[in-house]
C-alpha cells in the first residue's frame, strides 16, 4: 500500500523536506491501519533536522502522530527508549503552540512519560540547545 | 544510614578539602573567605579565617604530602597557604586567567598545581573550567567546561616527571598538549574524575547525563547514562566499579559497572521519600506537577503550599562538592560532601551491603 518515494538525495533542505514527505504518507497509512505508536516513531525517525523549514514540516508530521495517539501509556510501552528525549522536546513544542487540543494531548504524553523516564528527560530536553525542534 | 554524621557549619559551603589527618576541614562559606575548623572533643571550632582573596572562594584543596592549602577564587587569583606556627601564610600564584578560576587541585604527588593548569587552560579552554582531576600518574589532567566538553592534556615535563612506561622518552607528550577532547555533552560539563587506577574517567553534564570512559587514549571507549533525575555537579569514583554521583536532588547517587564494564544507576544512597498521596505530605514538585496537570495531587488546598523537604534526606539542598576520606580499613569506603545547605555530611558504605560486590 506504500505510494511510491521519490528518490532522495541525502544533505538539503529541499532533500530533506522530499524526505519527510515521504515520512508524512508513511505515518498516514499506519494511522489509518490504527498504528498510531508506530506512526509516532516513524515520525521521530531522523529528527531533529537543522534547517528551519525543515524542522516546521517536521513538527508537522510529529503533530499529526501526536495527535492519534490515544493510549498514551501503551505508546510509551511500545516506543525505543532512544526516541523519549527527542519526544519531550516535541511534547514542549506542542505546549508552545497555545492550542487547547495540542496542549491537552502534550499534557497528557508530559505526565507519562516524566513518570516514566524522570525529570532528567525534562533536563536534557532543556538544556540541549544544539538538536533544537 | 550510609550518612554517619551530618554537621551543620554555615548556610551556604561552596567547597570543602579536609586536611592530611582529617582532623580539620578548610571550606568557603560562599564569600571570600576560607574557614578552617578543627574537631575538638566533637565540637567543631572555628580555628583559623583565611582572607586575602576579594571574591567568592570557588576551590579548595589540602594537599596530604605538603599539608598546604590551595585556594582559587573568582577574582582570578590563587593562593597556596603554608601554616608557619599558629599562622597560615599566602603566597600569591600569578595564574594570568581572563575568567574566574573555578577549581583547584594538588596533583598526587603535591605539585604546585595552579600554575600548571592555568598555563594549559589559557591555550585551549574558549569558557569556564569547571572541573579539574589528576591522573594517580601524575602527568595526565583531565578538564570539564561550560562548553561541554571534557579534555585531558598531558603536564609531563621532561627532568621532572619520570615515566615508568616502557616506551622510550621520544614518544613523551609536551607538556600542554591535548591528548583526548571529548565532546558527548550538549551542555555544561561539570566534576570530572578519574577512577584508583586511571583507567576510568567519568564527568556529568547538565543536561542529567553522566559520562564514563575507557581507555583515554587514541580510542575511547565513552559511554552514555541518561540519569532519571535533576543533573549532578560533582562525582567521585570510591573503587573502579563504581561512581557515587552529587548534585540537584540533594542525595548522593550510587553508579556502578556490572562484570561486562557496563555502567548503570543503582540507587540513592540516602534515604529518600517519594511524594506519596497521602494529604499533607506532597512536595513543592508533586504540588507543581498537580497544578500542571490540572488535578490537586494531594488532596491539599491550592492556598497551602507545604515546604518542600525531602524527608530524611541528610542534604535539604544542592550538594556542589564530594571528597575522599581516608579509609579505616582496606575496603572501607568513606566520602564527605558538602552542599548549599551548608552543611558537610559524612558518608560510610560499610553497611551497605548491596554495594559491598562493587567495592
Amino acid at each position: 500500500m506504500a505510494e511510491a518515494e521519490k528518490p532522495v538525495e541525502p544533505g538539503s533542505a529541499e532533500n530533506i523536506l522530499t524526505k519527510i514527505e515521504n515520512k508524512s504518507g508513511k505515518i498516514e497509512n499506519l494511522i489509518k491501519q490504527f498504528k498510531p505508536a508506530e506512526a509516532l516513531q516513524t515520525a521521530l525517525e531522523d529528527s531533529p533536522p537543522q534547517d528551519e523549514r525543515c524542522k516546521s514540516a517536521n513538527w508537522t508530521v510529529v503533530h499529526k502522530a501526536l495527535m492519534a495517539v490515544k493510549d498514551v501509556e501503551g505508546m510509551l510501552l511500545s516506543l525505543d527508549p532512544k526516541y523519549y528525549d527527542i519526544l519531550m522536546k516535541y511534547v514542549y513544542r506542542g505546549l508552545s503552540t497555545g492550542d487547547p487540543a495540542t496542549c491537552d494531548r502534550c499534557l497528557k504524553i508530559h505526565e507519562k512519560l516524566t513518570e516514566k523516564v524522570g525529570f532528567g528527560c525534562i533536563l536534557r530536553s532543556l538544556a540541549d540547545t544544539v538538536n533544537t525542534v | 544510614m550510609a550518612a554517619v554524621a551530618v554537621h551543620q557549619f554555615v548556610q551556604c559551603i561552596t567547597c570543602h578539602a579536609w586536611s592530611p589527618d582529617q582532623s580539620m576541614i578548610a571550606f568557603c562559606p560562599n564569600n571570600n573567605e576560607v574557614h578552617i575548623y578543627k574537631l575538638l572533643q566533637d565540637k567543631w571550632e572555628k580555628l583559623h579565617v583565611l582572607q586575602k582573596h576579594d571574591q567568592l572562594v570557588s576551590g579548595i584543596d589540602w594537599s596530604g604530602t605538603s599539608n598546604r592549602i590551595v585556594s582559587v577564587s573568582h577574582d582570578r587569583n590563587s593562593f597556596v597557604w603554608n601554616q608557619e606556627g599558629p599562622e597560615w601564610v599566602p603566597t600569591l600564584v600569578i595564574l594570568r586567567l581572563n575568567r574566574a578560576a573555578l577549581c583547584v587541585q594538588w596533583s598526587p604527588k603535591g605539585f604546585a598545581v595552579c600554575r600548571w593548569v592555568s598555563k594549559v587552560i589559557r591555550k585551549k579552554h574558549n569558557s569556564s573550567v569547571t572541573g579539574v582531576s589528576w591522573h594517580p600518574n601524575n602527568i595526565l589532567l583531565a578538564t570539564t567546561s561550560t562548553d561541554g566538553k571534557c579534555r585531558v592534556f598531558s603536564t609531563f615535563i621532561k627532568g621532572v616527571d619520570t615515566r615508568e612506561s616502557k616506551t622510550g622518552s621520544s614518544s613523551d607528550p609536551k607538556f600542554g598538549e591535548q591528548i583526548l577532547q571529548l565532546d558527548l555533552s550538549s551542555s555544561w560539563a561539570f566534576g570530572v574524575n578519574w577512577s584508583p587506577s586511571g583507567n576510568t574517567l567519568a564527568y556529568v553534564g547538565h543536561n542529567s547525563m553522566i559520562y564514563f570512559v575507557d581507555d583515554v587514549g587514541p580510542s575511547p571507549l565513552a559511554q552514555n547514562v541518561a540519569v532519571r533525575y535533576l543533573p549532578l555537579r560533582d562525582v567521585l569514583f570510591v573503587s573502579e566499579k563504581m561512581v557515587i554521583g552529587v548534585g540537584f536532588d540533594c542525595n548522593p547517587m550510587v553508579f556502578a559497572a556490572d562484570k561486562s564494564g557496563l555502567w548503570s544507576f543503582i540507587r540513592f544512597l540516602g534515604e529518600r521519600k517519594e511524594s506519596s498521596s497521602g494529604p499533607k505530605s506532597g512536595s513543592q514538585i508533586s504540588e507543581a506537577f498537580g497544578k500542571l496537570y490540572g488535578q490537586s495531587r494531594q488532596g491539599l488546598s491550592n492556598d497551602t503550599v507545604e515546604p518542600s523537604k525531602i524527608q530524611g534526606a541528610a542534604h535539604d539542598n544542592c550538594i556542589n562538592c564530594i571528597e575522599l576520606l581516608k579509609q579505616k580499613g582496606p575496603k572501607t569506603k568513606r566520602f564527605s560532601t558538602s552542599g548549599m545547605d551548608g552543611k558537610v555530611v559524612i558518608w560510610d558504605l560499610d553497611n551497605q551491603h548491596d554495594l559491598r560486590e562493587y567495592l
